[in-house]
């Protein structure tokens, strides 16, 4: 189970990147990178999973004093949120210059915008 | 105190606090940025303070109440504290700077600046590596939006490029923090240190950690997209780009790399050491202010990434010279960034602007010395502790490597200075916003406060606390007072300087001191003749004369090695400042800086570890490296006399510099480099290589330049060239005197010492003054001024006659000293060959007399006065003076024989009333100049006898008896006048030396320009970069380990 995410995982940020290289276009390399980041998110998981736990919420299912033995690690979980949150923030960045390079440019090749070079 | 971690919540406060502003009140969102970036620096000097003078001990702070690892814990050490003081105030100074851009943007843009110093403090503090990661993001999302805070669009695009890139980087990031995890179950950077990560197989995870910190250091290649930020964003956040992020960014790499092990050091220092290298190689080729500085900005953070590699040697030193690094490039990068937003244009050229406004001029100098390293500035007691460091642990390979890109830094840094200051200036004073213009002072003199205060960190004196050091500095503050005032002080400095200290000078320290000090105040004579107020004329010159005054009274390594170089930079502005100086200025540099590392180096092999080393045990060092050390400092001090084949800077320095400058740089200092060669003789003495003496290699230089130097003098056109061209064959001959190693050979060379100063001095003054009346330093645009000029004409015949060694004057004195020297000595060939320069040089000497005075008088010189008075009295000081030593050579050399007796066994000369007797015959000055005055007193008044048979020729009756020839100086008598000589000897001249050091300069260019192809502008390229980047180190690093 966890083999099977984690080779997800990283066959998602492959993709991610394989797409973000080869797509010219600013708006399909963006896309690629929500791939990709969604790829880490689950390498993320992932490493913390441990077969046959629940989930790290500590509520009336899982007392306190039981939690070490039968939750998965939260650590992981808590990292990934936290990606998640600077992912969606970096992809609105990502969005934004898109958009502003389309006004000035008029394209949204990124092969074309080549003029800082050496 | 106030806790650390208010940095953090003010930044975060402030920038949530303006989101709630309106957005009309754009000065008080303005006021509260200011205010909180103030506090935000006022916390962390405070800290640095406390830390530094141990008020106060290193502190963590724990966030939610609980030890880590359960809750991120920060740390502020003084490291932590040095470096968020650096954050903290190039944000302040940054945002005031940005101040209009700011504005115009509105309360949005303040806050993201706000995040972007909090993140990047946050990164310094933080002791969580998952939180790193979340100040980085924080850090590529506030840099995201403030390189839209630019006029250029195609910063658009670079922002682009740059966002690209980071989802590459926090990729890798990510996926090393959480598999770093998985290995430690921490993500405590101070528990990974608890557990060597290799041991448990976490060496992939940690190598992905390790490479994601890295990548934000920019390295080589894969930095494009860095280099595309500077090149487009505003300099006022380019700043910031480059002294911030680059010290957070290396502060993190740094933290992380510590918990690695040693054996991750040495991957450090490949990359640090490549990027280094490779980006100040690519700046050759830039000639976008910003994007060079961008080139140098990458090259320094790959600097402090290769002392970082080196932590695992430095010890406790490791802070002083890391921090050192760090330091100097943030202040002076980011002072140069802020220089770059007031120049309108952005090729090198357009910094001439700066003329119009001398104290930025200063500033500019201050931020490259700085960047550079040269004294007394933090960069300078690192490089010398590390370069110890280095060398005691056998890491003579790093050090070379950092001291060629040091070099080649130099190179392309001082070229621009010559640039800025030697093109042609726009005519209209710019008007400079204030607030910009105060920024960038105020980054000057915290470059100098930083020198300051490393300097009273380092093991050694302070330099800034060196009176002469001082007094050259002081003449900046009074650059504002007539020249002529300025020069009287400028004398009396010197001669205090002498009186002050020539109680305590040995006899050979007494004639260097009277050269540099008493001539250094007779040339200063002739200054005189300038009026208005000669800006930046009097501290280069005594700069220069500081070093020099430093010199004679060093005692250890260091600080002659600091003295050294004060006097070269010194002097190095000193010629700039002639008309077409700007190649030989910045060549002459080079050479200055390339030998400067050398005696680097010599004296780094020399201490083995055990700095400070005093010169005097120089004499200890023994075994293997013994012959190193001799060879590396003996290039160092050829690189200043001007030896054969490191030559080339020579003519041109001296020969285009000002009329006054001449004499300093050749008559005085020429003389430094025949004082480290004393040295370096008297202490280590005959050294042998492969078997071979190096003495006797030194023999062979000498004679060589000796003759060289003289043909090479005789073919030229220009007066001042000549004279120069004659200094290389001169201090050939002093080199020759040293190198025979036995005590008359010694004596002659203390003899050229003083008449060479005088000689030198007193013709080059007369015939500055000559080009001053005629216009011309070509020979052969004079003639006949022998009536016009009479003083001057009295002054070059009596040089010419001491020059040639002829009877009377003391340049026979020298020839006699050195016929008996060479009588014991046994090197027979070039032996020959300085026998040979010594016709040669009367070859070239007679034309000055011949071309310039006697012969016909041109047309457009019938009104013409002799020279300016105050450039011939100090020449007829020269004249009375060689008449003086003429008679009574003992005077001075007497003492000296008797010291230099100290170091010889063998016998030296006897001194018995006016009469010099050595073993093989004597030397009567006063008889000879008797029978010598005799014989001219019977011809002249035999030819004057004979003058009524004279017959007036007319002015043109052959020369232009048929035409008007095109090319007026192809019929005239003097030019090209041994050509001849020419054809029978001109293969010897071939310019082989010059074509050696171009073909390397050109090398360099043509990699740099090869190689700087590889940046496309793509984007996507520059993403495959940072990929290949990784997976090549991979690679690299399986090897190292």
């Amino acid at each position: 189970m966890i083999t099977i995410a984690m080779t997800t995982g990283f066959v998602l940020i492959l993709i991610g990147l394989y797409g973000a290289l080869t797509n010219t276009n600013i708006l399909r390399m963006i896309v690629s990178f929500t791939i990709a980041s969604t790829g880490v998110n689950v390498v993320l998981v992932s490493v913390g999973y441990m077969p046959g736990r629940t989930a790290p919420i500590l509520d009336d299912a899982v007392p306190v004093g039981s939690a070490t033995t039968s939750i998965i690690d939260p650590i992981p979980q808590a990292l990934v949120l936290t990606a998640i949150v600077i992912g969606l923030g970096v992809t609105a960045l990502m969005l934004a210059y898109a958009y502003r390079l389309f006004r000035i440019r008029q394209t949204l090749d990124i092969s074309k915008i080549v003029e800082l070079k050496w | 105190m106030v806790s650390a971690i208010f940095i953090i919540v003010v930044g975060l406060g402030a920038a949530f606090a303006l989101g709630l502003l309106k957005d009309s009140w754009r000065n008080g969102a303005f006021a509260l940025t200011m205010a909180a970036l103030a506090v935000m620096s006022w916390i962390s000097i405070s800290w640095l303070g406390a830390l530094a003078s141990g008020a106060a001990q290193p502190t963590d702070i724990l966030t939610a109440g609980v030890q880590p690892p359960f809750a991120i814990n920060l740390r502020v050490g003084l490291a932590e504290a040095g470096l968020l003081s650096v954050i903290t105030l190039t944000g302040l100074l940054s945002a005031l700077y940005l101040r209009d851009a700011l504005m115009q943007q509105g309360r949005r843009s303040m806050a993201v600046l706000l995040i972007a110093i909090m993140a990047l403090s946050g990164i310094v503090l933080t002791r969580d590596i998952f939180n790193l990661f979340v100040f980085f993001e924080l850090m590529v999302i506030s840099t995201g939006g403030l390189v839209l805070l630019s006029d250029d669009e195609r910063a658009i695009g670079a922002g682009f490029k740059y966002l690209v890139v980071t989802q590459v980087i926090s990729i890798l990031l990510l996926v090393g923090i959480i598999f770093t995890y998985h290995a430690q179950g921490s993500l405590n950077i101070d528990d990974f240190a608890a557990q060597p990560l290799a041991a448990k197989g976490a060496g992939l995870a940690f190598f992905l950690l390790l490479m994601a910190l890295v990548l934000e250091l920019k390295p080589f290649p894969a930095n494009g997209w860095a280099l595309d930020i500077y090149e487009s964003a505003h300099p006022g956040f380019s700043a910031i780009f480059s002294a911030a992020s680059g010290t957070a960014a290396v502060y993190a790499a740094d933290k992380v790399l510590a918990t690695g092990g040693a054996e991750w050091l040495p991957l450090a220092t490949f990359i640090g050491l490549f990027t280094f290298l490779a980006s100040n190689i690519l700046a050759l080729r830039q000639d976008n202010d910003r994007r060079l500085l961008g080139y140098s900005s990458v090259a320094q953070i790959g600097l402090v990434l290769a002392v970082i590699g080196q932590r695992d040697i430095l010890g406790d030193q490791f802070l002083y010279i890391a921090g050192g690094i760090l330091i100097a490039h943030a202040v002076a990068k980011a002072g140069l960034f802020w220089i770059s937003g007031v120049i309108t244009r952005r090729e090198l050229t357009a910094w001439t602007v700066l003329r119009l406004n001398p104290p930025l001029v200063v500033a500019f100098a201050t931020f490259l010395a700085m960047l550079i390293g040269l004294p007394p500035f933090p960069g300078f007691y690192a490089k010398w502790e590390l370069a110890h460091h280095l060398v005691a642990e056998g890491r003579v390979a790093v050090l070379v490597l950092i001291l060629i890109g040091a070099l080649i830094e130099a190179g392309y840094l001082f070229r621009w200075f010559g640039l800025a200051i030697k093109r042609e200036a726009p005519v209209a004073r710019p008007k400079y916003a204030p607030g910009k213009v105060l920024v960038i002072y105020a980054a000057a003199l915290l470059g100098w406060y930083a020198g300051y205060r490393w300097g009273a960190l380092s093991q050694y004196d302070n330099l800034l606390q060196a009176m002469p050091l001082m007094v050259a500095l002081g003449f900046l503050l009074i650059e504002g007072l007539p020249a002529r005032i300025k020069n009287v002080i400028a004398i009396a400095a010197l001669c205090v300087w002498f009186w002050l200290s020539y109680g305590s000078f040995d006899p050979l320290q007494m004639i260097f001191g009277v050269i540099f000090m008493i001539g250094g105040a007779v040339i200063f004579l002739a200054s005189f003749h300038e009026t208005g107020r000669r800006l930046g004329f009097y501290p280069p010159a005594m700069l220069m004369y500081a070093g020099l005054a430093m010199l004679i009274v060093a005692e250890s390594s260091f600080a002659f090695f600091a003295a050294w170089e004060v006097l070269t930079i010194g002097s190095y502005f000193l010629i700039l400042r002639g008309k077409k100086s700007e190649p030989h200025a910045l060549s002459y540099l080079m050479f200055s800086l390339g030998g400067a590392f050398a005696i680097l180096l010599g004296f780094a092999l020399a201490a083995g570890g055990t700095a400070p080393l005093a010169i005097a045990d120089l004499a200890q060092v023994t075994g293997a490296v013994a012959p190193w050390v001799f060879v590396l400092l003996a290039i160092g001090f050829m690189t200043k006399t001007a030896a054969i084949g490191l030559h080339i800077w020579l003519p041109g320095a001296h020969a285009e510099a000002e009329a006054d400058v001449s004499p300093m740089v050749s008559g005085v200092l020429l003389k430094a480099g025949l004082y480290g060669m004393f040295l370096l003789l008297m202490t280590m003495g005959r050294q042998h290589l492969f078997g071979v003496d190096l003495t006797y290699v030194l023999l062979w230089i000498g004679a060589l330049s000796a003759l060289l130097g003289n043909l090479m003098a005789i073919f030229q056109e220009d007066a001042k060239r000549l004279l120069a061209y004659s200094s290389i064959g001169q201090m050939g001959y002093a080199l020759f005197g040293l190198a025979m190693m036995n005590h008359l050979g010694w004596l002659m060379a203390l003899m050229f010492v003083i008449n060479h100063y005088v000689y030198k001095s007193l013709l080059f003054l007369s015939v500055g003054g000559v080009a001053k009346r005629t216009g011309t330093r070509d020979m052969y645009r004079m003639g006949g001024l022998i009536k016009l000029m009479p003083l001057s004409f009295i002054a070059v015949l009596i040089g010419i006659i001491t020059m040639s060694g002829v009877p009377p004057l003391s340049g026979f004195g020298g020839r006699w000293i050195f016929y008996n020297a060479i009588m014991t000595a046994d090197a027979r060939l070039p032996m020959v060959l300085v026998f040979l320069s010594g016709p040669i040089a009367f070859l070239y000497l007679f034309r000055l007399i011949h071309t310039i005075f006697l012969g016909q008088l041109k047309d457009e010189h019938r009104q013409l006065k002799d020279a300016p008075f105050w450039i011939l009295l100090p020449q007829m000081i020269y004249v009375a003076f060689l008449l003086g030593f003429a008679v009574l050579p003992g005077m001075a050399l007497r003492r000296v024989d008797a010291y230099i007796g100290e170091h010889f066994t063998e016998q030296g000369l006897s001194w018995e009333g006016l009469t010099i007797t050595s073993e093989f015959g004597y030397w009567s000055p006063v008889q000879i100049m008797i029978v010598i005055g005799t014989i001219f007193t019977l011809l002249f008044l035999l030819l004057l006898a004979l003058n009524h048979k004279a017959q007036w020729v007319k002015q043109f009756n052959i020369v232009y008896a048929a035409e008007r020839p095109f090319r007026p100086e192809t019929t005239h008598f003097a030019w090209n006048f041994f050509a001849p000589y020419r054809r029978a000897l001109g293969f010897l001249l071939a310019p082989l030396v010059t074509r050696f050091w171009g073909a390397i300069t050109n090398a360099l260019h043509e990699t740099a320009e090869f190689t700087r192809k590889l940046y496309t502008g793509n984007g996507q390229t520059y993403a495959v970069h940072v990929l290949v980047f990784v997976v090549v180190l991979y690679l690299v690093a399986g090897g190292i380990s």
